[in-house]
């Protein structure tokens, strides 16, 4: 970490996504630390760490969510395609659309139907204007694996099918909007393993269109499905490389003894 | 914090452990035998199948620990690593049993020149050395005592390449001694080879680096 | 186990259950008896006649008129005020301003109903209008539902897993279009339960009244005027000495409460019908 602080970070032209000496604070507790990250286009990152460390937070500022939380105060710079999603002239709205994301718990709205929900985003947002809806929403269902299942049902409310189905319904509606990074944070928590091993699937597809983060309690997942994985430990980015490394032959003693369970 | 995936591991490194006491035992009762001139073979049978016995339970054990625990990192290392010294351990034993069926084929080395005999004799205490720091480093996880591999293992090459030259040149050796020595020197050469992998697995189990001692 | 302990404690079960019973029975009783008394005697006034005809042909039509015209006024002034109040308590009201603001709400729900009419009658009825009016009385009734209708509002609200607010402003909505698209409906059943609450409150309110409205005789004359209500007609025919015309104010409070069920059904069904769709 010392080195970091040493020699300015310079934008990582190749990069998706960046932050460069990211700090978070939620009133006096500072929750990230100096965190330098970058992600590049088409792939799945994986986020890893004890609970509390800061993951979830810091997938959050990539889509300025955390903003939602009060008392939240951020230093430093994250960058979508080389800007800085905090500068002055720039309004979050906009960077939701364009870094879309999935929760922990499936969260259709329950007052829509399976179709609306997909359609939600186009419809809130009013982005698409012209565009044929019925389209997107078979597409979008297409690439989240999920329009055999309910192509008979668009019309049955978003919260009748099952909790996998529920969460692939989610990316759809996430998919909607075309955005260009996906954020999930923890999307298989709330799921049984074969429900989980079809998200994981799913995820591994939509990094041919989109570039993924993903954060997860669940270390195989990661290994599964990740490119890059990076460890995070009380606010600070420990370790961040190839998921083969990571997992192999990892750099820090830190992160050593997360993933092979030795954390007391 | 004990793990459940640490029990399998000890007693992996048990296992191993005993390989070695009886691989290096193996090689000394074989070497000792051929340079003496005794018939060992039915002994060095026995230890060497013992030998593959163990290597192919550490093989199971590792692939039982895959299955179950999903290792990563250093027992993910130290499990791959363990398989493979199992393997090595077991081809000591093997070049172990072919150099008695050399003797026993050949006759023993009591009838050669003595230059022969000193220069096998010497080599072997070579080759015997390199065994022992690889099952010690193993024992002790000892990346400092593994990294010393690297000087007999070289002396070993540049004597074997030596006495290939000095057979050639010395004619009045017997066909018999020629061949016997030629074969064994070269089963020294490949025991040596084993005993640096041992020692980079051991360097690779406790740093993840791929070293090359060789 | 003990077979005796297994038999006091299941007699506690029982005897737990009884009792609770038995209390149901008592909240209830007086209820059914007040209806039931209601009801024997309000009925046979109902009739045609009685139900459109004025006063002076022994009917009740202007003070039904009157209190239609009160709960609509009510409800045009009160519904999207209340609501909105409680939009803000919930979704914004996270705040020094917010927290002053509920206290004060939960104040004004408290405020007894005379002391509001005194209030409607010094300022709008003496001092805005110059008169007794309809308008006098609708304001003084929104009084009433908007802090019940914040209140309600802003509870059924809070009660919206926050996920789903999640869910909408990451796929970018405003939080404006949020709450107004996917928080409200959401929460749709609670806060119409909220609104026909306060409306049956007020309906049946008289002390605000008697000092805004007054009372007429007539059918509705203007929203300047003074204007009949059912709760005033059966304060006013309880106080005469005739039988007959007693006899029309149980009619009338027996209109009052179906007037007040029927609206509660009907939005009930509206609502379900609009979200089955």
């Amino acid at each position: 970490m010392t080195e970091t602080q040493q020699k300015p970070i310079q934008p990582d032209p190749q990069a998706k996504m960046q932050s460069i000496n990211l700090d978070v604070w939620f009133g006096q507790k500072q929750v990230l630390k100096s965190i330098n990250l970058s992600v590049k286009p088409n792939t799945v990152t994986a986020i890893i760490g004890p609970s509390g460390c800061g993951k979830s937070t810091f997938i959050r500022t990539l889509n300025r969510m955390h903003e939602l939380v009060p008392n939240a105060k951020l230093n430093g710079q994250v960058l979508l395609d080389g800007e800085d999603i905090y500068a002055k002239n720039v309004d979050p709205v906009m960077i939701r659309r364009r870094v879309g994301m999935v929760f922990q718990k499936p969260n259709p709205f329950p007052t829509m139907s399976i179709y609306d929900n997909v359609a939600a985003g186009l419809k809130l947002t009013g982005a698409k204007k012209g565009e044929d809806l019925d389209d997107i929403v078979k597409k979008s269902l297409i690439q989240a694996s999920l329009w055999e299942e309910v192509k008979d049902d668009l019309k049955k409310p978003g919260t009748s099918i099952s909790g996998g189905q529920q969460q692939r319904l989610c990316i759809a509606r996430a998919v909607a909007l075309r955005p260009e990074v996906i954020l999930m944070d923890e999307p298989c928590s709330a799921l049984d393993p074969i429900a989980t091993a079809k998200i994981e699937k799913l995820v591994i597809e939509l990094k041919q269109n989109y570039t993924v983060i993903i954060v997860t309690h669940n270390m195989q997942q990661a290994s599964r499905v990740s490119d890059f994985t990076a460890f995070m430990y009380l606010g600070d980015l420990v370790e961040y490389g190839r998921t083969k490394d990571i997992f192999e032959s990892p750099k820090s003693k830190l992160t050593e003894q997360y993933i092979t369970g030795e954390f007391s | 914090m004990s793990r459940i995936i640490d029990r399998g591991l000890e007693e992996q490194a048990a296992l191993l452990a005993k390989m070695g006491e009886l691989t290096f035992e193996t090689l000394e009762t074989s070497i000792y035998g051929y340079l003496e001139g005794r018939n060992v073979k039915t002994q060095v049978r026995e230890m060497s199948d013992v030998l593959v016995a163990m290597a192919d339970k550490v093989e199971d054990q590792t692939f039982e620990l895959i299955a179950r625990f999903q290792p990563v990192a250093s027992d993910l290392r130290t499990i791959k690593s363990y398989m493979k010294i199992g393997n090595d351990f077991a081809r000591y034993g093997r070049y172990a049993l072919d150099i008695t069926s050399i003797a026993e084929q050949l006759g023993g080395l009591t009838q050669c020149e003595a230059w022969i005999q000193q220069y096998l004799s010497l080599m072997s205490q070579k080759v015997l050395f390199m065994v022992k720091v690889s099952v010690d480093s193993l024992r002790r996880h000892d990346v400092t005592l593994a990294k010393t591999i690297t000087a007999p293992e070289r002396e070993v090459d540049r004597m074997y390449l030596e006495f290939l030259n000095k057979l050639i040149s010395d004619a009045s050796a017997s066909s018999k001694c020629v061949a016997s020595g030629l074969l064994v020197t070269r089963y020294f050469e490949r025991i040596a080879d084993h005993a640096v992998y041992v020692c980079e697995s051991i360097i690779y189990v406790v740093t993840g680096e791929k070293a090359n001692l060789g | 186990m003990n077979l005796n302990s297994y038999g006091l404690r299941k007699f506690k079960n029982r005897f737990f259950f009884v009792a609770c019973a038995v209390c149901v029975v008592l909240a209830v009783a007086p209820l059914v008896s007040i209806l039931w008394e209601v009801i024997v005697r309000g009925a046979p006034q109902l009739s045609l006649n009685f139900l459109t005809a004025t006063n002076a042909k022994d009917g009740i039509g202007p003070a039904i008129q009157g209190t239609l015209i009160l709960i609509g006024l009510t409800s045009l002034i009160g519904v999207p005020i209340g609501i909105l109040s409680g939009v803000y308590l919930a979704e914004y009201g996270n705040n020094h301003f917010g927290s002053t603001m509920r206290i004060i709400n939960d104040a004004l729900t408290g405020v007894p109903s005379i002391v509001i009419g005194i209030t409607a009658y010094g300022v709008i009825v003496i001092g805005l209008i110059g008169s007794y009016s309809a308008i006098a009385g609708a304001i003084a009734l929104s009084f009433m539902i908007i802090p019940i209708i914040a209140r309600t509002t802003e509870e059924s609200l809070k009660l919206v897993p926050n996920n789903i607010r999640e869910a909408s402003l990451a796929l970018g909505a405003h939080k404006w279009k949020t709450t107004l698209r996917i928080v409200l409906p959401s929460a749709k059943s609670a806060v119409i339960t909220g609104v026909l609450l306060g409306v049956a409150r007020v309906a049946g309110e008289t002390a605000p009244l008697i000092m805004t409205i007054l009372g007429n005789r007539y059918f509705f004359q203007g929203l300047n005027e003074p204007m009949a209500a059912l709760p005033l007609e059966i304060w006013r025919d309880s106080l005469q000495a005739q039988q007959s015309i007693i006899a029309q104010g149980w009619g009338a409070a027996l209109v009052l409460i179906l007037l007040v069920l029927s609206i509660n059904i009907i939005v009930r069904v509206v609502s379900r019908g609009r979200l089955r769709k």
